[in-house]
């Protein structure tokens, strides 16, 4: 573990010192999604200011459950994009071969090898939503509330990246798995806004199956005083169950690229 | 004991045929048609330690599927492969710290990192001390011309420099048994030179075992006493490279360029006879093939310009292909059992 850990670290300055080599890109994609948050926050605020209530959630409210949800994403795109290009970059080419043939772990290995600073970006627009919306509803910066933010965000990029893991792990099988992972990926729109407001099965789905409403509509209902029970502490649990999922799914696809080498 | 043992090694590959367009997609969806390609059939050989073996065989010979059993990339389809006692699919980390591999073809470097930083991380996920990594990086500098490499990424270097530098890469753990993918391909005889070169002293100073594969005999000539042709999957040689030379060595071709088409029969002295004579005013070719044992180039160069003008004229080293046709022809047989 401690190995992995110094590993990381030194795949992460290799990382920076390219990113470093590339300024002006480096702040282009950490830019660029700042600029598409952007975006999307101004649709927000449109609606928002036509109806001063969403199903009984203000706007800060809202800001709250897009802040959280965007962090959570913003730790699966800083620490595992790697994953969207497991066919078009490293099968294809052959180079996942090289994966295989040194003596750390293949996974290990895929995620480490690019940390993705466009994630940098999300995760600022993301920090400055929260933060912004618990000001506003004097929701108390308790040591509670910021463990319990913390562990939220946390189990929230796990449950991305445990998704993302198990679409992605198609590519050994159909090599270009983006569009399948963007099918799945994209459900977490949906947890940008209260999952009230939507026919019961798409709660149902947001919650059991495809669990982004995890990460953003329970743990927000939670600080605004919301009572929704046990499923607000749901995500932590639903992460490590999914990884634990993700992971033998992973390695069922190692296996059948050992029997096809393609 | 010996350090590699394969027994049977067998590798099918079963890949799905589509019809073009969308009604060979759905039919493929409902009823996949199965194409089952043997690409490695019943393999065995033992390497020795410190042995250098030249894998050698025609494009699509089963080479690399070989290889990648032999790394643990793949599983094979039947049969066994032992990498120091080991099971290289199912010990895949143990046996990962004891091989370096190079696939001649791709890149084992970050792309974007200089090759020092490359050279770092590397020695770093192979927990090589930093005492001898040191050592090391000097050597191999040495020997590979590192010199200025150390500081350009992989992707402002040119084919040779990459190569040199895949090579100092897959062996600064010093492993016990490397796999050489076709390393020469498309370099230039100075740089083929110096990976040889490197090759040889990692082997004599360190008992390195290597396996090699090319198509190109000028690599196994300067570095390997064994070889083990494949053909189609199959072995069908492995002794020692001399009887191959020997044997190989007994058939040259000559190509002349005749200035008017030849119609005529030419006498030929013995041991050599036409493969191909264009007829047409175009095509003026006359290729012979000749036993080197039987009669010499110069004996029937001048027996045919004696007979026909000839504008020009070349000596071919026969191809890998004609060696592997010779053999299937007995042509090794005779000489191995005589
Ligand atoms: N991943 C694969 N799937 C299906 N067929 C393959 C695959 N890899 C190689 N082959 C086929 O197997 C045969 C042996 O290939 P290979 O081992 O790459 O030969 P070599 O390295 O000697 O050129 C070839 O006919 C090739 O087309
Ligand atoms: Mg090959």
């Amino acid at each position: 573990m401690a190995r992995y850990l110094d590993l990381y670290g030194l795949f992460l300055v290799q990382r920076f010192k390219i990113l470093m080599e590339y300024r002006v890109n480096f702040l282009i994609g950490a830019s660029s999604t700042i600029i598409l948050q952007v975006s999307s926050l101004l649709t927000i605020w449109v609606v928002m200011s036509q109806i001063p209530s969403l199903n009984g959630w203000s706007y800060y409210e809202v800001l709250l459950i897009y802040g959280l949800i965007t962090l959570a994403k913003s730790i699966n795109h800083m620490f595992a994009d790697n994953l969207w290009t497991i066919g078009r970059q490293y099968i294809r080419t052959g180079s996942f071969d090289r994966f295989l043939v040194r003596p750390i772990n293949p996974l290990f290995h895929l995620l480490a090898d690019r940390f993705c600073h466009d994630g940098i970006g999300n995760f600022l627009v993301g920090s400055v939503l929260v933060i912004t919306a618990t000001r506003q509803l004097n929701i108390p910066w308790s040591l509670n509330n910021v463990l319990y933010l913390v562990l939220m965000v946390l189990s929230g990029g796990l449950i991305f990246i445990a998704l993302n893991l198990i679409t992605g792990t198609t590519a050994f099988w159909i090599m270009d798995a983006v569009p399948i992972m963007r099918v799945v990926f994209d459900f977490h729109l949906f947890a940008q806004y209260p999952l009230s407001i939507y026919p019961r099965a798409v709660g149902i789905l947001l919650t059991w199956l495809i669990p982004y409403g995890l990460a953003s509509f329970y743990p927000a209902s939670y600080l605004t005083d919301r009572s929704l029970g046990w499923v607000a502490w749901g995500a932590p649990f639903v992460a490590i169950i999914l990884l634990i999922l993700a992971y033998q799914v992973w390695k069922f696809g190692l296996k059948y690229y050992a029997g096809t080498g393609s | 004991m010996a350090i590699i043992e394969t027994e049977n090694l067998t590798k099918v590959y079963r890949t799905t045929r589509k019809d073009p367009g969308l009604r060979g997609s759905v039919k493929a969806l409902f009823r996949p048609q199965i194409v089952d390609k043997l690409a490695v059939d019943r393999i065995s050989f033992h390497v020795e330690p410190g042995e250098m073996v030249g894998y050698i065989g025609v494009n699509g010979a089963g080479k690399s599927t070989t290889i990648k059993m032999l790394t643990g990339i793949l599983v094979p389809t039947s049969g066994q492969v032992r990498i120091l006692g080991r099971d290289p699919h199912r010990q895949r980390v143990d046996n990962a710290r004891q091989i370096g591999v190079v696939f001649g073809q791709r890149t084992q470097l970050w792309w974007d990192l200089a090759l020092i930083e490359s050279l770092n991380l590397i020695a770093r996920i192979y927990e090589v001390d930093p005492a001898r990594y040191k050592q090391l990086l000097d050597q191999f500098s040495e020997t590979l011309e590192l010199g200025e490499l150390l500081r350009m990424p992989i992707r402002n270097m040119s084919l040779g420099q990459k190569m040199r530098a895949e090579l100092a890469a897959a062996l600064i753990h010093e492993p016990l048994v490397v796999y050489l993918d076709e390393p020469t391909i498309g370099l230039d005889l100075i740089v083929k030179e110096r990976i040889r070169e490197f090759i040889r002293q990692q082997n004599r100073d360190k008992g390195t075992t290597v396996i090699l594969t090319t198509h190109d005999l000028g690599d196994i000539e300067e570095l390997c006493q064994r070889v083990i042709i494949i053909d189609n999957g199959r072995l069908i040689y492995d002794g020692p490279i001399t009887t191959i030379k020997a044997r190989f060595g007994k058939y040259r071709e000559i190509t002349f360029e005749t200035c008017q088409p030849v119609y005529q029969a030419i006498a030929l002295p013995e041991g050599a006879h036409i493969v191909t004579n264009g007829y047409s005013p175009e095509d003026r070719k006359l290729v012979l093939r000749f036993d080197r044992t039987l009669t010499t180039a110069s004996r029937v160069a001048h027996d045919v310009m004696d007979q026909v003008e000839v504008n020009d004229f070349s000596l071919t080293e026969p191809d890998l292909s004609s060696i592997v046709k010779q053999i299937y022809n007995g042509a090794l047989l005779e000489e191995t059992t005589s």
